[in-house]
Formats: C-alpha cells, sequence, structure tokens
C-alpha cells in the first residue's frame, strides 16, 4: 500500500514538473463540477481569452508566457479549498481568479489563500460574507455584492411607477441576497410587496408557487433566478397559464438560451437588470473579441471572468512578478485616476506600465473602481427583448 | 514548485484526511461494528459544523450567536449535539431493518440541510456563517497548517484509541456477535436495540466532531459544504476501500480516498480546456473505479476486518 501511495506521489510530481522557470502562472478555480457547472464553461472561455490576448500581445513580465492552471472549485469548501491548495503550493500560481461561489471564496481565502498572501478575485461570488472577509486586502471580486443590485432594480421599477410587485427568488445565495436587497430598497421607498416566497431549484412545475403568488393580486412578477436553469420554467409557466403580465428579473434572467425557448414575441413585457460597463466601449470591445473566438459574450459572468483576468494579468505586470505586491498593483491599475485602457489593449497597458505611468481599466462589466473591501459597486442598465437579443432601455441609479 | 510548496499541500491533504478519518471512524462504529446502514452522515457533520460555528462565532445582527465560547467548548457541544440528535433518530429508525435505516436517515440529512438552508435566524441560511475563529489561525501559513494539523491528529489519535479499546472489549464483541446473528445474540439475553443505539450515538458524536474541525479549519460554514455526495458518499468509500470492521482500515481508506481524488485533479490540469474541464468529471469516475476493483479483488477492503478463524483453545481433538 505504500508503494502504491509512493507512485502516486512520484506520478504527481513527475506531472508537476514541466513548470518551466519562464513561465508566470495564474490559477483559474472555477466551479466546473457542482451547482453551477452549466456556466463553468463560459466563464473559463471567457478568463482564458483575456491570457491568450496577453500572451498574443507580447506575454508578461519581459516576454514571459502566461500559463493557466484550470482547478475545480466545485462550488464547495472541500474542493475549493483542495483547488486552492494546489494552484498556490504545487503550481505556486502568482494571482487567482475565482473560486466561483461565496461559500468557496470563503473557506478557500481563509485557509488557503490569505495565509499563503495569494490575490484572489471572484468573478461570480455575490455574498455580503466576502465582504466582511478579514482578507489583508487580499481579496477582490468583479461582481458586486448582491446588496447593490437588488437595491438599484427596487429604484428603477419605483422610478417607472410601478409600486405593487411579486416577488419570488431562488432559495440559493444569489436569490435570497437579491431579493432582500430589492424588499428593504422597495418598501423603504414607498412600492408594496404583495407576495414575497422563495423556491426550490430543480422542480419540474412551478404552477402551486405560481397561483399562489397571483392570488396576491399583483400583475407584476419579479424573478430572481437563472433564465438557462429554473428562472426559465418559471417563466414558462406564468406566461402560458396567464398568471401575471408583466415579468422582471436580474442578470440571472438575461439569458438568450431563455428567448429562443419562450421566442422573443412572447417575452415584450419582460424587463432585466444586468451590469454594464461605464463606455459600453468596452464591452462592444469584448463582446467582439469572445464572439470571435466562438465564445457566448451574454453568457452569466462572462465579462466578470474576462476582467478578473485580465485585471490580475495587469497587476502582474505592474508588480513586476512579485506575489506580495500584487494586491497593492490591482488597485492601482483599476482605479482612477489613470490612462484608461480598455479590454484587450494589453500591448498599450505594458507600454505604459514601464513608462511608469499610472492606467486605469475599463472592464467589459463595469469599471472596477474597488472600495475599502475590495468589493466594486457596479453599473446597471434596464434591459428589453429586441429582435433576438437584450436591448438596454435606461441607466440605473 | 519547490519544497516549501510541497510541505504545505501535504500538511493540508493531511488536514483533510484526518477530518474525513475521523467521520469513517465514526461509520466504522456503526456499518462496521455493529451493521447500521447510516447514509446520513452529512447531516451529523452539518450539526457538528453548526454548533460550534454559532458557540464560538461572532455576534450577527438577525442571527443566534456572540456567545464567543472557548473553541474546545464548541467542539464539546458539536459531539454533545450531534449524540443528541442522534438519540432519538436511533430511537425512531433503529428499529427499521438495514435498507429502510439507509432511507430514513437519507431523509433525516436532507431534513437538516433544508432546515439549514432555510432558518436564517439561526444558521445564516443559504450564506452560512463566517468569523469563526481557527486555532493558531493567525501564525503564519505553515505554523498555522502545522499546529492544526497537531490538533486534527491529536484528536484522531485520542478517537481511534477509544475505538480500538471499545472494539477489543466485551462491549465490541457483543457488537459483533449482534451485527453476525442478531437473533442468537438477543436469545444470550443482550438487549440489541439498546447496544444498536448506542453504537449509533457514538458514531454519529464522532462525525460532529469532524464538522467543526472543518468549520474552524475555514473559519466558516456555508450549506454548501454538506452535500452528501462529497460528505456522505465520500465517507462510504472510505470505509468500504480501507475495510470496514478495521479502525485503521478507515483511516487508511480516507487518505487513499483523498489522495486520489486531490492528486488526479494535478494531472487532468495538464490537459488543453476543452479536454480538462471534462477530466474534471473523470476524478468522479477514479474513485468509483477505484471502489469497484477494491470490491473486485479484495471485497473486505485493503485492512479487512481482524477474524478468530481459529478457535481461542486447542487442546481438544
Amino acid at each position: 500500500m505504500i508503494r502504491k501511495t509512493l507512485l502516486v506521489a512520484a506520478t504527481a510530481a513527475a506531472l508537476a514538473q514541466p513548470a518551466v522557470a519562464q513561465d508566470a502562472r495564474i490559477g483559474l478555480l472555477f466551479g466546473i463540477s457542482g451547482a453551477i457547472s452549466a456556466m463553468s464553461p463560459t466563464m473559463v472561455e471567457a478568463a482564458r481569452l483575456a491570457i491568450e490576448q496577453v500572451n498574443a500581445q507580447g506575454g508578461i513580465l519581459g516576454g514571459r508566457t502566461l500559463v493557466p492552471v484550470l482547478g475545480d472549485s466545485g462550488c464547495n469548501p472541500q474542493n475549493a479549498t483542495d483547488a486552492a491548495s494546489k494552484a498556490v503550493n504545487i503550481d505556486r500560481v502568482l494571482a487567482i481568479v475565482g473560486p466561483s461561489c461565496s461559500g468557496a471564496v470563503l473557506a478557500a481565502a481563509n485557509s488557503v489563500t490569505v495565509p499563503a498572501g495569494v490575490t484572489i478575485v471572484s468573478p461570480s461570488s455575490t455574498s455580503p460574507q466576502v465582504t466582511k472577509l478579514a482578507d489583508k486586502d487580499l481579496v477582490f471580486r468583479t461582481v458586486p455584492s448582491d446588496a447593490y443590485q437588488g437595491a438599484a432594480l427596487a429604484r428603477a421599477l419605483l422610478a417607472r411607477g410601478v409600486r405593487t410587485v411579486a416577488v419570488t427568488y431562488l432559495a440559493n445565495d444569489y436569490g435570497t441576497g437579491l431579493g432582500e436587497s430589492f424588499k428593504a430598497e422597495f418598501e423603504a421607498h414607498g412600492g408594496k410587496l404583495a407576495a414575497y416566497q422563495a423556491h426550490d431549484g430543480a422542480k419540474a412545475s412551478y404552477r402551486s408557487e405560481l397561483s399562489r403568488l397571483a392570488r396576491s393580486g399583483a400583475d407584476t412578477l419579479v424573478i430572481f433566478d437563472y433564465g438557462d436553469g429554473t428562472g426559465l420554467t418559471i417563466l414558462r409557466q406564468a406566461l402560458e397559464n396567464g398568471f401575471f403580465r408583466n415579468f422582471v428579473g436580474a442578470d440571472g434572467m438575461k439569458s438568450e438560451a431563455m428567448i429562443r425557448a419562450i421566442g422573443a414575441k412572447n417575452l415584450g413585457t419582460l424587463l432585466v437588470s444586468a451590469p454594464v460597463g461605464a463606455g459600453d466601449a468596452a464591452l462592444e470591445i469584448f463582446r467582439r473579441d469572445f464572439t470571435a473566438r466562438g465564445g457566448n459574450p451574454d453568457g452569466i459572468f462572462a465579462t466578470t471572468s474576462y476582467d478578473a483576468a485580465f485585471l490580475l494579468a495587469l497587476a502582474i505586470e505592474h508588480a513586476g512578478g512579485d506575489r506580495s505586491k500584487i494586491a497593492a498593483s490591482l488597485r492601482a491599475v483599476a482605479t482612477a485616476p489613470g490612462e484608461p485602457v480598455l479590454p484587450g489593449e494589453w500591448a498599450k497597458a505594458k507600454k505604459l506600465i514601464a513608462e511608469g505611468r499610472d492606467i486605469d481599466y475599463k472592464g467589459a462589466a463595469g469599471d472596477h473602481e474597488f472600495d475599502a473591501h475590495g468589493d466594486v459597486p457596479g453599473t446597471y442598465a434596464l434591459f428589453r427583448i429586441a429582435g433576438d437579443t437584450f436591448e438596454a432601455v435606461t441607466r440605473m441609479e | 514548485m519547490d519544497a516549501l510548496g510541497l510541505l504545505n499541500y501535504a500538511l493540508f491533504i493531511l488536514i483533510l484526511a484526518g477530518i474525513y478519518g475521523l467521520m469513517a471512524l465514526g461509520l466504522n462504529v456503526q456499518w462496521g461494528l455493529t451493521g447500521l446502514f447510516n447514509a446520513g452522515i452529512a447531516g451529523f457533520f452539518a450539526i457538528g459544523a453548526y454548533a460550534s460555528a454559532i458557540l464560538t462565532g461572532p455576534a450577527v445582527a438577525g442571527r443566534v450567536g456572540g456567545f464567543a465560547l472557548p473553541v474546545p467548548a464548541g467542539w464539546l457541544a458539536a459531539m454533545a449535539l450531534a449524540a443528541l440528535l442522534a438519540w432519538p433518530i436511533g430511537r425512531v429508525c433503529l428499529r427499521l431493518r438495514s435498507d429502510y435505516l439507509a432511507i430514513a436517515t437519507i431523509g433525516v440529512a436532507e431534513i437538516i440541510r433544508l432546515t439549514i438552508r432555510s432558518e436564517d435566524w439561526l444558521t445564516g441560511g443559504v450564506r452560512g456563517i463566517a468569523g469563526v475563529p481557527r486555532p493558531f489561525g493567525d501564525l503564519p501559513y505553515l505554523t498555522a497548517q502545522l499546529a492544526y494539523l497537531a490538533l486534527v491528529l491529536a484528536v484522531v489519535v485520542v478517537a481511534y484509541r477509544m475505538m480500538e479499546r471499545q472494539l477489543h472489549s466485551p462491549w465490541g464483541r457483543m457488537m459483533r456477535a449482534i451485527r453476525d446473528n442478531e437473533a442468537a445474540a438477543a436469545a444470550m439475553g443482550k438487549h440489541v436495540e439498546r447496544r444498536r443505539l448506542e453504537a449509533f450515538v457514538l458514531g454519529s458524536a464522532l462525525m460532529g466532531l469532524a464538522g467543526a474541525l472543518f468549520a474552524h479549519l475555514n473559519r466558516s460554514i456555508t450549506p454548501d459544504a454538506i452535500d452528501p455526495m462529497i460528505v456522505t458518499f465520500l465517507v462510504w468509500i472510505m470505509l468500504i476501500l480501507g475495510g470496514s470492521g478495521n479502525n485503521r482500515g478507515a483511516l487508511l481508506g480516507a487518505l487513499v480516498i483523498w489522495l486520489i481524488w486531490s492528486l488526479s485533479e494535478l494531472a487532468t490540469d495538464r490537459l488543453p480546456t476543452e479536454v480538462a474541464i471534462q477530466a474534471k468529471y473523470a476524478r468522479m469516475f477514479l474513485i468509483g473505479l477505484a471502489l469497484q476493483l477494491v470490491l473486485r479483488f479484495r471485497p473486505d477492503g485493503l485492512l479487512p476486518e481482524a477474524r478468530r478463524t481459529r478457535p481461542r483453545t486447542q487442546d481438544h481433538p
């Protein structure tokens, strides 16, 4: 048995050997297996796009190659800490994009990356718990905490004259966070929640939940769920049975799969909120590049994953490859003031950094002005469906 | 890769293998020794993790907490609460025969999981509890890991010694007698139901303690940590592969399975992304394959239960 163990260890060591000294490594920890496995491939591809752009435009740290190390954080603490420990200790990554889910971020940060002094940027963890983490300024997010989006959506609806709504939210981190912040803001500004209830994921039918919501008398249903998951089922069944007239969703519902499944002509009364870049130019560049690579730029968390990887590449270059300086460099390259850098402009950014100029990355998902906790406030817009895609209606304050 | 990194990684693997080993020891008392099919390990793990986190963690508005008890008190409470919960469950379910007990315990674990996800005032709901203190957590990375590993190993060694004593005591012989021939044991005047309840409660307390160790390691506990896939079934595979009925087998099984699980990912990392994403799933297949091979070629596990094959006295002709 001992022989077998040794054999396994030796094989692993041999496999880990091709670590060429010239490579700069960056960890990509995504929930490849587990609860959000359906979204992960797009997120991985988006992060890889950023890395490919870096390598295509002259590489990092004086011509070295930026090598991604892909790990499965599985959307749970066990897998996330294990994957983070491997990335940090075996692969010696300079920084990490991920993990995906909030519980995974909390565990990996607490037991691996913060003690080891490695900077992580999660593109998809939205729990307010991450804000409160005692992280020595090593944990960042390119996706806003749920607390922002729900409140912004509530204000936007009130501004459009919607006073009474029914809310149903998915009973997970994402849905609960949005639901709570929406409820607090909507009621504080004079709105009325006729019904407010959670639903479990992965059920085949939500008709009984929907009929209960419809009995509340509201004609607008707010759905905090994913448009390629149970959100689709709820929306379809609500339409089929005529339970509600108007529908509102958050970024999870901004799914083109949903338009294909239900048909644009049936979705004329749907509004969704989603984060947008301050300059739409940044988003357009990303959309063009990612589509050209065969990716789906509307995939959930595609933009934030791309930005997390590109920002970390900038920070690694700025810090000169010194692990301990990357967090400070991340703040320097992400926040104003500075020469604006857009997605894909690696050669330009590299030149500016080499000249010692201050840069300010304007990402596909937003400006990424990190606050003291490493969170981003996020800018949002309301979208409606036009043709087969989403079209921005108004910006949300 | 350098020696220090390798050491840090090895320490981390040992910590997790120790925590899983503790659960395997607990399952060994229940299944290996007594023949109780507990398919709700995740539930007891969760009770222990949350109990200790709530009792030792900071106060948060809108949730029970702020007791700030010392960590050892949290660990004792984790064991006590897991045991306390196991008692009524055992009273109700242990009258059922093996497969029905499995169904009942799966159900109980699922009730616990859903309760934890929805009772915000107690458990923080889907967001879980953060800010749980970690013993020696403020030391530098390597030292903190070493210190925590020492704690986990101390707990595992104590648990192992106690389980060994139980196994070799008259109690252990009685349990095996009940497992192998319940009717005969009952005819000898043994109180079968009460003994089974003892084993069930004892094993569940160890699972609760493992949960507490896990929560303090990560300074947080969230409902996604109590997924039956990565708690219940992984522990079962560890025990079966290591050798049920043998405490050393349980610990070895935990180490081997965790090594396969963790090291196999290092191999898949070297593949191109498109393949690597699929290869992550191959890890689960590998675990299943290991189990199949063991069941085919060593059905009693790597370290089978020590059985007396010869009579103790050989003086008769």
